[in-house]
This record gives structure tokens, sequence and C-alpha cells, in this order.
């Protein structure tokens, strides 16, 4: 079994029409077992700028802090918040000061720029290679499902309201087909003056 | 899983069938006919478990042909244990005979990994049948009657569904009575549900 899938989970992020999602289930497991279902993947890390960390559940957990921290000293030397594209190149550095024994997390970014209130996404392998895509991005235990029905469900220029429904379908519906993810879903839009975190009711098997 | 009671035996599992992480199936029937009055719950290799099935279900109808009588629950039971013991080096597969006969009634037979064959009042398999231990020790009556049945089981494998990762989808229910057999399926909100945390 891969260090990548002992606790599952899965994390998916969509650009819409000035707003973006993020998407999480909220299983934690020891492999097959379960052990709880409110576990948290995605970080705020700004009041516009969110982070999944799928993966290994202690590496999330300590990549979440550590960024946090490099986070915060930013803030405190450069007086202002930190933009989307510069917060994914301090991620990449993180992970990649680790090459050789490196953090078992794969992570999403989504963001709207504090200036221009441009959505922005991006994903990570666990060595810090970003990939930044006009579209969606997906990580974690299902990414085939989940690429397969992001695919298939997202347009360009989707409404807040659209996108939430579009980025809940594509997630519950992959993470139903894999026995490592699942047991609730949390979704969180991101338009440029509010963030609403919706959970989902899904089912829990 | 199966369960005995007075005048026949509910059986029940999920319908998840895994390859690795993926669910390959959500809605597999693992509640396999072998005559009419007898029935196996199939747990382990789906290809091994299906191979044995097909196998003794063949040598049950010749038998009945033959014998010119229905096979007993306790001889398809036998049939599979001498399969599952003699191969049991190149087999991964647990099973569960379960039905109804005219001379003993209602039974069920437990046929585990290496080929031993035990008759118990009730037994669970699987992969998920290791987070239910307790409850069924903890809940079974042994003069529980049909629906008491249906509801032991359905509760005992929607536990396991919520906790094993490689469980889930739908609770496929089986009444084996001398009028042969009642299938149930339980699914979405009528799914049993407990603490989740």
């Amino acid at each position: 079994m891969s260090i990548l899938t002992y606790n599952g989970g899965v994390v998916i992020a969509m650009k819409g029409k000035e707003c973006v999602a993020i998407a999480a289930d909220r299983r934690l497991g020891v492999q097959g077992q379960l052990i709880c279902t409110n576990f948290n993947r995605i970080f705020e890390m700004g009041p516009n700028l969110y982070l999944g960390l799928p993966g290994l559940a202690t590496d999330t957990a300590t990549v979440a802090q550590r960024l946090k921290f490099r986070l915060n000293l930013y803030e405190l030397r450069e007086n202002r918040r930190i933009r989307p594209k510069t917060f994914s190149a301090v991620v990449s550095n993180l992970l990649y000061e680790r090459r050789f024994g490196p953090y078992f997390v794969e992570p999403v970014i989504a963001g709207l720029d504090p200036k221009t209130n441009e959505p922005y996404i991006c994903n990570m392998d666990l060595i810090g290679c970003p990939n930044e895509p006009e579209d969606f991005v997906v990580c974690g235990t299902c990414v085939e499902q989940a690429y397969g029905m992001c695919e298939s469900l997202w347009e360009p220029n989707l409404e807040p309201d659209d996108l939430f429904e579009t980025i809940s379908q594509a997630l519950v519906n992959a993470f139903d087909r894999d026995a490592l993810s699942g047991w609730g879903g949390i979704v969180y839009i991101i338009e440029k003056d509010k963030v609403t975190v919706k959970e989902l009711k899904t089912r829990m098997d | 899983m199966a369960v005995e009671f007075d005048g026949g035996v509910v059986i029940g599992a999920d319908s998840r069938t895994t390859t690795g992480a993926y669910i390959a199936n959500r809605v597999t029937d693992k509640l396999t006919r072998i005559t009419d009055h007898i029935y196996c719950c199939r747990s382990g290799s789906a290809a091994d478990t299906q191979a044995i099935a097909d196998i003794v279900a063949y040598q049950l109808s010749f038998y009945e042909m033959e014998l010119e009588e229905p096979p007993s629950v306790k001889t398809a039971a036998s049939v599979f244990r001498e399969f599952c013991y003699s191969y049991r080096d190149s087999l991964t597969a647990g099973i569960i005979c379960a039905g109804w006969d005219k001379r003993d009634g209602g039974q069920v037979y437990c046929i585990p990994l290496g080929g031993m064959l035990v008759r118990q009042p009730f037994t669970i398999g699987g992969s998920g049948s290791t987070y239910v231990y307790g409850f069924v020790d903890a809940n079974y009556k042994p003069d529980f009657d049909k629906e008491a049945c249906v509801n032991f089981v359905s509760n005992t494998l929607a536990l396991a569904m919520s906790r094993d990762g490689s469980s889930g989808g739908v609770i496929r229910l089986g009444i084996i009575t001398k009028d042969g057999i009642e299938r149930r399926v339980i699914k979405g909100k009528e799914v049993p549900r407990f603490f989740e945390g």
C-alpha cells in the first residue's frame, strides 16, 4: 500500500466567474478502517486563500502548520496579504526543501488575488511541482474518478451557485467510487466579498 | 452473514466489490443460489468464490437428479468444504452456506479460509465482519423470529458498511424458508444509520 493512500482523502478545486471553489471529503481512515468523519484537510491561509492537503494525515497537519508560520512571517515583513501565485511558490519551496525525504501531501490551492480578484487554482505533486490550469485541479486517492467527473461537468464562467452544484456533484460521484474517500463532504465557495462553507450530506459507506 | 430462525434462515451481504481501492461494482449480488433452498454468501476473491459456487451448484444439481430429492444444507456445505480444503493453498474463499431443508430446518454453516466446516446459529464473515463481532455477540438472541432476524442482519451490515472501506453499497437480504427465497434490498435512506461523528 502506498504511503499516499494510507489515510485516504480527496480535494478538488474549480474556477468560476469571479469565484473559486475548493471541496474535500471528510474521511480519516487507517487503510480500510474508518477512524473519523470530520477530518479537516482544507485550511484557510488568508481571507480569500484556501489550501487543501490530501495525503498522509500527519503531514497534512504538519505542512499546514509550517506553511502558516511562513505565511505569518511574510505578512509581517511585507505588511500586506500574500497573492495566491506567490503563496504557490512558497508551498513549492517548502516541499522541494524535502526533495529526498518528502512530505506525503499533494497540495491544492484555491484563491482570489487580493488586488484584482482574479481566480487562481493550483495543484502540486509531493515535491512541489506546480500545475496552474484554467479549469480545475484534483488530488487524492480517487484522482482518476475525479478527473472524469470534472472533465464532464465543468464549463467556464460558472456563477457561484452553479459552481457549488458542479463541484459538489464532481466530488461526491468521484469519491463514491473510491473505498478510501468519502463519508461526508465540505465545500468552500470563495467570492470577492464572502466565503460560503457548506457541508454535504452524502452516503456514509 | 447468516442467521438461523425457526422455519428458515436470513442471509445478508453488502454490495461492494473493489479492485484495490477502486469500487468496481457497487451493486454486486453476493448471495448466490446453489439450489432453490440453499444459498451461499461469498467473501474473499470474487473469482475464486464464483468458480467454487458454480462447481458446487453443478455437483448438487447432479446429486438431486440421482437421488431424486433435494440435497440437504449439510451436504451442500460439505461439498463446499471438500473443495475449499483440498485447494486451500490456492484459494482465498470465505463462504457461508445457509438454507432450509426438510430434515433439519434452517441451518447456517461457516466455511472460512482454511476449509473447516462448522454449523453455527449465526455467523459473520468478510473484511467488515471484524468491526461487528462485539455488536453481534451483544445483540443476538436465540429466539429471534423472522423479522427480528432481518433487523439484526440489517443493523449489523449497516454498521460494518459504515466502518469498513471495502464494504458498502446496498444491503441485500434473503429469507429462505420451505417456500423458497424471499429477496429484499435496503438502499439509500432506509439503510440504518448510527453514530457518525
